[in-house]
């Protein structure tokens, strides 16, 4: 991967030829996508969404032992007021009874910093952000108003390297760059790598002086994996993984999130490294390997039933592994199909429209077709190759599932809605309100301290769901009593009609 | 917190934020963003953590039509996008009156947003645009320019006044997490005085009612600091005088409020006492019941206030002069000159009870804690010692973990309010402050 010696990752437009505007069948996705006239497309007609510094926060404020430094207008890193309810909850259940919360800071850009350049305010941030908190890393993240005068925040970081502690991580995260916004994963590892990842091998873990220390840290380093956790997960997710992964005798370096700075200056010396989404975790573990050697499994998420079992042949392929993996798979599935026998009933045939991050959003509809429920539409937050595999499955259980990219976008969805008129609606933070206000039951697809993830996750979405369709009131009596802010005659129009660039 | 610095984790919105959250909470109002992509989620992530869950409202939220300018139209402007976006907003979205708001994004690169909003007005749309980039400062700044141009250029003008009609301003949606709560209990208050109030953003509030602000007899701003320029355009554009009031609860700072305001209507004295001595019956009706507890478990408590200008010193004062606490320290958190910080001295300095509260200017939670410490002593292993014990700390979310730190109770009053669901609750005035000492002596009590 040559991307390493730029300052700044490539945008996913780029790099994947990701896009966020389509509408249609997964059948038609998938062959498109594949013909590759899905990009240069747009809306006439867009709502507010989500730009790359807001993943990018929310990662970041949940390492440990780090400041991270929001390089904008006052108002840049404002979600990290509720984001940072996340990171409480993380260093709560890790045993930290009066946690602090994210720790983060903005420069506050005021219009005569505008004038005359916010570089000098950022390195007096800081060279202060050092000495206050003494933190392992300080990570300086980019918005909009310093991408567009210009200010030099490698530069910066640079220029302080000596005069400062901490490890310091410029992040290019400008909201006008990309209109993706997984571009912001890119981003937070590219500059991992280039400061932090060096494959030196000086560190703690490996200074051992008698032979058999050398040798017992050499078995640990066979078994030790990297574990690309992603912030949607929750604790109880995160604990299932390491639980499956435990069983097959390997130990977990977790990382990015709520990972300490020196996960990341360990990750080299694993044996194998393991994504839990392929449009998070690629562009990380294929430099790992390049660089490093460090073998990697990323096509499946572990959402879904099948889907945590493949994952787990997949790594256990990889480790030689594979006879304890199927005696784990074979146990594990069936405790899991006792379990769920009394739950099924109520979701057969149940319709669900579901809408998230692209693997997530697709992954999630492969589990609920398993439990036997009935998948209306698709709404990925942004499509391209990675999603290939789970549309093929949901491809094949009915290609004409609708699908609709678009990074919320809930003008889309209402209509949508009004059209198909699902049971549940399974979506993202913040987007949850539009489906609700159309009376029709949520689950929250990710979040709220619940698990998703594994074989126990699956559980636990076909028990939530289940709990959720036994009384939709609070959701009718809203639809009945608010307005959506869209004239009346939208349902009758195309969903799609805003989309432009279709040939 | 000078501009020349950082602010760590800060207590307001940007002025974009502000700005959005004033235009949806107002009757009917669609706000269009002239923004890059993220700005949108960004405010609604952060109104929902500091804002008491403030969820998104007829047309906020992930739902407000935003132009999303992309790094082409930053090179080339983005004016073209935006002339689109208006289009396809009015075509599509349901809405009496569009706000165009820019972020920092269409500022720096200087898009004459007005040549769109002449375009659509001369086609008869009810059309606006208001400067409001983050970078041009707080979230109150926002608040205040939004209202700005809705005073100068919607409201329309009328020759003859209307007695005893009134503008009520200086409460900041979003800003104040209790803004609903607190603006109807001012607003009934005044009513009870026989007043017409226009106060925007009440569900007794309409689009109507606002442009036909224009015949108030007087503006009347509940605060020393916030909606300033918008008093001043109400006063230059159509010759309505303000009064400006400390942001009044509890008993004693209502009081002197409502004579101020009916001072100023010329109202007759009569009408003005009667309602301070009925509001204050029924205030006591309920502080009866509850002084046996006050008494019998000891519930007085030394206090730390922090929170913004309207806060800090209405909180203050409340538990000074009226709940006989002890507030031995209070925080302001906004950034304000010189010359404001006097009117917040003078509100601690005449405080009735003369309690010797100690002020402090300062958002830093950082720096805070250092402030509190000088005032606090801290605990030493001697017998005799006089501490902040029992202590209770009024402010943000922010303090919670320093409240518990020194074992102190704890409330969140002031941005950014991410551990309590706010609906309809306030703390203006009479009524209000019975709602302040429920929830501060609630906090009290689930220790029992
Ligand atoms: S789009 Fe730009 S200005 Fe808006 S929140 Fe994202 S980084 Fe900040």
């Amino acid at each position: 991967m040559t991307y390493i010696e730029l300052k700044v990752a490539p945008r996913r437009e780029e790099r994947l030829g990701t896009c966020i505007e389509f509408g249609g069948t997964v059948g038609e996705v998938h062959r498109q996508f594949c013909g590759g006239c899905l990009k240069n497309r747009s809306r006439s007609f867009s709502q507010g969404t989500i730009c790359q510094l807001l993943p990018a926060t929310a990662i970041l404020t949940s390492l440990q032992d780090s400041v991270v430094i929001v390089h904008g207008a006052v108002g840049c890193g404002g979600a990290v007021h509720s984001q940072g309810a996340s990171v409480r909850l993380g260093q709560f259940n890790s045993g930290d009874k009066n946690p602090k919360g994210a720790l983060w800071l903005s420069t506050n850009l005021s219009e005569s910093d505008v004038v005359s350049g916010g570089e000098e305010k950022l390195k007096r941030a800081i060279i202060e952000a050092d000495k206050r908190y003494r933190p392992s890393a300080i990570i300086v993240l980019s918005t909009c108003v310093p991408g567009i005068i210009g200010d030099d925040i490698d530069g910066a970081a640079d220029a302080l390297k000596e005069q400062v502690a901490a490890t310091i991580l410029p992040i290019h995260c400008e909201g006008f760059k990309t209109k993706i916004m997984a571009t912001a994963y890119d981003a937070i590892f590219h500059s991992f790598l280039r400061n932090m990842v060096d494959g030196n091998d000086e560190t703690e873990f490996a200074v051992y002086n008698n032979e058999a220390a050398v040798t017992a840290e050499k078995i640990r380093r066979s078994r030790l994996v990297n574990l690309l956790n992603v912030s949607s997960m929750t604790g109880p997710d995160q604990k299932e993984l390491t639980r499956l992964l435990n069983k097959l005798g390997l130990e977990v370096n977790m990382l990015p999130c709520d990972a300490h700075p020196d996960a990341f200056r360990l990750a080299p010396f694993a044996a194998l490294s393991i994504g839990v989404c392929p449009t998070h975790d690629d562009y990380f573990m294929s430099y790992l390997h390049e660089k490093f050697g460090v073998p990697f499994v990323g096509g499946q998420m572990p959402i879904g039933i099948e889907n945590t079992s493949l994952w787990l042949r997949q790594i256990a392929a990889k480790l030689g592994l594979e006879d304890a993996a199927e005696r784990i798979i074979q146990s594990e599935t069936e405790e899991l199909h006792r379990a769920l026998q009394p739950l099924l009933p109520n979701l057969k045939s149940k319709t669900a429209m579901l809408s998230a991050g692209e693997i997530r959003t697709l992954a999630t509809a492969v589990l609920l077709q398993e439990l036997g429920m009935e998948i209306l539409a698709v709404r990925p937050y942004h499509y391209d190759e990675f999603g290939g595999t789970e549309i093929s499955k949901l491809e094949k259980v009915n290609p004409k599932i609708r699908i609709n990219v678009a990074t919320a976008q809930p003008f889309e969805a209402v209509n949508l809605i009004y059209r198909t008129k699902p049971d549940i609606y399974i979506g993202h933070n913040s987007d949850n309100i539009w489906a609700a206000k159309c009376g029709v039951s949520i689950l929250p697809i990710y979040g709220t301290n619940s698990i998703y993830s594994g074989y126990a996750g699956a559980y636990d979405v076909a028990r939530r769901i289940e709990r959720h369709l036994k009384n939709p009131v609070f959701n009718e009596h809203l639809a009945k009593n608010v307005r959506q802010p869209y004239k009346e005659s939208w349902y009758a129009e195309d969903p799609f009609k805003y989309i432009k660039g279709v040939e | 917190m000078p501009d020349n610095r950082f602010i760590e984790r800060p207590r307001s919105f940007c002025s974009l934020g502000g700005a959005l959250l004033t235009a949806t909470a107002l009757p009917e109002v669609v706000p269009i963003l002239h923004t890059a992509m993220g700005c949108g989620g960004s405010i609604y992530w952060n109104q929902y953590g500091s804002t008491g869950y403030l969820g998104a409202g007829y047309c906020g939220g992930l739902a407000v039509p935003s132009s999303n300018i992309q790094e082409k139209d930053i090179i080339f402007g983005g004016l073209e996008r935006l002339e689109e976006q208006v289009r396809t907003t009015i075509e599509l979205i349901d809405g009496k009156l569009f706000i165009i708001l820019t972020g920092c994004t269409a500022d720096i690169i200087g898009d004459d947003v007005q040549s769109v909003v002449r375009q659509y007005r001369n086609e008869g749309i009810n059309i606006f645009g208001a400067e409001t980039g983050g970078f041009h400062g707080s979230g109150y700044k926002g608040h205040d320019t939004v209202l700005t141009v809705l005073a100068s250029e919607f409201i329309g003008q009328k020759k003859t006044k209307k007695k005893n009609k009134i503008n009520l301003l200086g409460i900041v949606p979003g800003q104040d997490a209790f803004w609903r709560g607190n603006l109807l209990k001012i607003r009934t208050l005044l009513e009870k005085l026989g007043l017409e109030v226009n106060s925007f953003f009440t569900q007794h509030d309409t689009l109507d009612s606002i442009q036909n602000a224009g015949d108030a007899e007087l503006t009347v701003t509940v605060s020393d600091f916030y909606a300033r320029k918008t008093a001043e355009a109400l006063q230059d554009v159509h010759h309505i005088p303000y009064v400006t009031n400390p942001f009044p609860i509890g008993p004693t700072a209502t009081e002197a409020f409502l004579k101020k305001v009916a001072e100023a209507l010329e109202l007759a004295p009569e009408t003005v006492n009667k309602v301070i001595v009925s509001e204050k019956e029924q205030y006591f009706h309920y502080i009866e019941r509850v002084a046996d507890a006050y008494n019998d478990l000891d519930w007085q408590r030394y206090a730390v206030v922090v929170g913004d200008a309207n806060y800090a010193p209405a909180i203050t004062k409340f538990l000074a002069d009226d709940f006989g606490w002890l507030p031995e320290l209070m925080v302001v958190t906004d950034d304000i000159d010189e010359e404001d910080k006097t009117k917040i001295n003078a509100v601690i300095e005449s405080l009735t009870s003369h309690y010797p509260a100690a002020v402090a200017y300062e958002s830093d939670p950082t720096e805070i804690k250092t402030h509190f410490w000088q005032v606090i002593p801290r605990r030493t292993d001697s017998l005799y010692q006089k501490t902040f014990s029992p202590g209770f700390v009024v402010g943000s979310h922010l303090e919670r973990e320093f409240a518990a730190d020194i074992g102190a109770g704890h409330l969140t009053v002031s941005y950014p309010v991410g551990n309590r669901i706010v609906l309809n609750r306030g703390y203006a005035g009479y009524d209000g402050s019975l709602s302040l000492i429920e929830d501060l002596l609630s906090v009290i009590a689930a220790q029992r």
